[in-house]
């Protein structure tokens, strides 16, 4: 009934103060509006669904029509269409991933790099967080948050080469240490897995750092003053309280963290060395190479989509996170 | 739940402003590559010098909306991906790898008649072999290269350079870098082969044999090289910050740190490189080709837009007459010597289909080994 009411108001007739009819006055006489806007609003289901429409419209075809449109590719034997020739449907892109250890040898160095840049990542990030959480008041906070977003400003490329200008032979760690003594020779810190891990971890610190900060925040402080009254050392509130009451944070970071590096390509190709070449180049390399390569690169990129949202399912399931995201 | 909508008005409203933005960049897109007043270039960084594309814009009203690429393969597949409508209207594609976008229908023969200003190219690239095929002319020279070794002077001797030897010796381990895909080609040169592959079109078995033993050689090699780079500006990234002081390289980057004063040189090895040339080509169906009409014979103009764009890129000019406006030092950078030039060889098409599928396989088992 209410809404009724409302409707019937919305259907009031604007009019301008010389008493003309405004256009939305005219449109709201006409039968037609009429009859359709009392069938699109009539309940508030509809309004939801209308008003979810474009979300969802952009989710599904701006974000996983290309995804999907990609897995098709990898089961065509031509892309892009050539005049004159109708694509065919081939396993053989999905077979050539496990028929040659070229491909499988960067795909695993990828996944372990990932790995273990996530741990490290981890380690590094999370006193920081713990630190910003309990140890500085709330004004502080931000100020420091602020602080570690601003490199963020700028693009993933500018933050290589700052990484590129301070690693490098002529860079500036190496002319500190030689200015201090320490060497005589630049230690050649650039194009190895050193060097690409600290492009990484540099690059995906704040993505384990600002969930894990949430995390330890919403820890009460009282949880762990009980515990130390009744005796719990320093490391046994860490084990026993800190650790499993962040676990969620731990969780989000390492997930956002992996994914992440798997799919870095720019960084990988400016900081890595013939050593270290990762997964995303040997992809790269398809779509560079003229002919049909691209769906051999679809194949071996959805390859990598499934394994690494495979291994993060895993990671969740291991952290204890149900599909609801509870702690259990 | 939530009551979402509270007034119509304003819903419709927004639904309209909505639709204008989604339907928005589809009409940008169409508006932008086909308006009167714009030509789409899809080239090298500076390949079209400032000063040159400011005075033409000027004077023509016509905008040169530069698209960078770094890549011949990866323009080949986003000019296939537009194809038959694509949003180029003129594409640089090396001579080299002309057959693979004509036999793709991405380019359009080029109308030498409506260029008045193409016989101020020099003839031994207008008229050379690979630039006419199937009877027609199907870009425009505007700059030619080479594949050489660069070497930091202050580190590297002249006669340590003779030879590609020292881009694999024990000396400068781990002070190398080279590009894996042009490197095959040299290294297949360097053991005495063909490295354009022209010779073994009818043998494909010994064909195979060569590709997997320069495979092998540069896996062997592999411990001693720094980095695989893939643009110009890697390279002179790597000497400037010293992380490298020998490197197979283009010589137009290489000349564009010698004229900046950086103690660094090039030559060509004795056992000889390959070179390239660099044209501007229509493609097929552009959707301002009077535009880039326009352009090329602003570009072929005069010389001096010839020593302007070997300034910019470091490139050399494919003009008669480009060398008077250029500096000594511009000159030594974009020069090499009677018995340098004896080693050069320009590279070749008619063997590249299976070349390609020989060399891209071989690229990715280097770079995983």
């Amino acid at each position: 009934m209410a809404q009724a009411e409302t409707q019937r108001a919305d259907l009031q007739e604007p009019s301008t103060p010389a008493g003309r009819m405004t256009f939305w006055g005219a449109l709201m006489r006409n039968g037609v509006y009429q009859a359709v806007s009392t069938t699109l609003f009539k309940s508030q289901r509809r309004q939801f669904w209308i008003l979810a429409s474009l979300p969802l419209f952009w989710i599904f075809f701006a974000n996983l029509g290309p995804i999907v449109e990609m897995f098709w590719i990898g089961f065509l034997d031509s892309y892009p269409p050539k005049v004159g020739y109708e694509p065919q449907f081939t396993l053989a892109n999905w077979a050539a991933f496990f028929q040659d250890r070229v491909f499988i040898i960067p795909f695993f160095r990828t996944l372990a790099f990932s790995f273990i840049f996530t741990a490290i990542t981890l380690l590094i990030t999370y006193p920081v967080a713990y630190f910003l959480a309990k140890h500085v008041s709330r004004k502080n906070q931000l100020l420091f948050l602020l602080l570690l977003l601003i490199p963020f400003w700028v693009g993933e490329i500018v933050r290589t080469y700052a990484i590129m200008i301070l690693l490098g032979n002529n860079g500036a760690v190496n002319l500190a240490l030689k200015s201090l003594g320490l060497i005589e020779r630049p230690i050649p810190f650039m194009y190895t897995g050193f060097s690409l891990g600290v492009g990484i971890i540099y690059l995906t610190a704040l993505y384990m750092l600002l969930p894990l900060y949430s995390a330890l925040e919403k820890l009460p402080d009282n949880y762990l003053e009980a515990a130390a009254d009744l005796g719990a050392g320093a490391w046994t509130r860490f084990r026993r309280i800190t650790l499993p009451l962040s676990k969620e944070g731990i969780a989000s970071g390492c997930t956002l963290v992996f994914l992440i590096s798997t799919g870095y390509y720019a960084t990988p190709v400016l900081l890595g060395g013939p050593r270290s070449t990762v997964f995303a180049e040997t992809i790269a390399g398809f779509f560079h190479v003229a002919g049909d390569q691209w769906p051999m690169g679809a194949a071996f990129s959805s390859i990598m989509l499934i394994a690494t949202l495979g291994v993060t399912g895993l990671f969740l399931k291991l952290m204890g996170r149900d599909g609801k995201g509870m702690m259990r | 739940m939530t009551k979402f909508i509270t007034n119509r008005r304003q819903f419709i409203k927004s639904s309209a402003a909505g639709a204008a933005l989604v339907a928005a960049p589809a009409y940008l897109r169409s508006t932008a590559a086909r308006a009167s007043g714009v030509v789409n270039v899809w080239t090298y960084a500076n390949f079209i010098p400032d000063d040159f594309k400011a005075e033409f814009e000027k004077d023509t009203g016509i905008e040169i909306q530069i698209r960078l690429v770094d890549d011949q393969g990866k323009q080949f597949n986003l000019l296939a991906a537009e194809a038959p409508n694509p949003t180029a209207d003129i594409v640089t594609v090396a001579g080299h790898r002309f057959l693979q976008f004509i036999s793709a229908d991405l380019l359009a023969p080029l109308d030498t008649d409506r260029l008045g200003n193409w016989s101020n190219i020099n003839p031994i690239y207008s008229e050379s072999d690979w630039a006419t095929i199937n009877g027609n002319k199907w870009g425009a020279p505007i700059l030619s290269g080479a594949e050489i070794l660069a070497y930091n002077t202050e580190v590297v001797s002249e006669d340590e350079v003779k030879s590609w030897d020292v881009l694999f010796s024990d000396k400068y381990s781990g002070q190398t870098a080279y590009t894996i895909q042009d490197m095959m080609s040299v290294v297949m040169l360097y053991k005495g082969y063909d490295g354009n592959m022209v010779a073994y079109m009818d043998d494909p078995e010994k064909a195979a044999e060569i590709v997997a033993e320069a495979r092998d050689f540069l896996i062997e090699k592999k411990p001693h090289v720094r980095k695989y780079y893939d643009a110009g500006a890697e390279v002179q990234q790597m000497f400037i910050n010293q992380d490298i002081v020998l490197a197979h390289a283009w010589n137009g980057p290489i000349a564009k740190l010698i004229t900046d004063g950086f103690p660094v040189d090039m030559t060509i090895p004795k056992e000889g490189t390959y070179g390239f040339v660099y044209t501007l080509n229509v493609a097929n169906n552009a959707p301002n080709s009077d535009n880039a009409y326009k352009l090329l014979d602003a570009l072929l103009a005069n010389p001096e837009v010839g020593a302007e764009m070997t300034k910019s890129s470091g490139f050399i000019s494919t003009y008669k007459g480009a060398d008077q406006y250029l500096s000594d030092i511009e000159k030594k950078a974009s020069s090499f010597t009677e018995e340098e030039l004896a080693g050069l060889q320009f590279f070749r098409a008619e063997a590249n289909e299976m070349k390609y599928k020989l060399v891209d396989p071989a690229v990715e088992q280097i770079k995983a080994a």
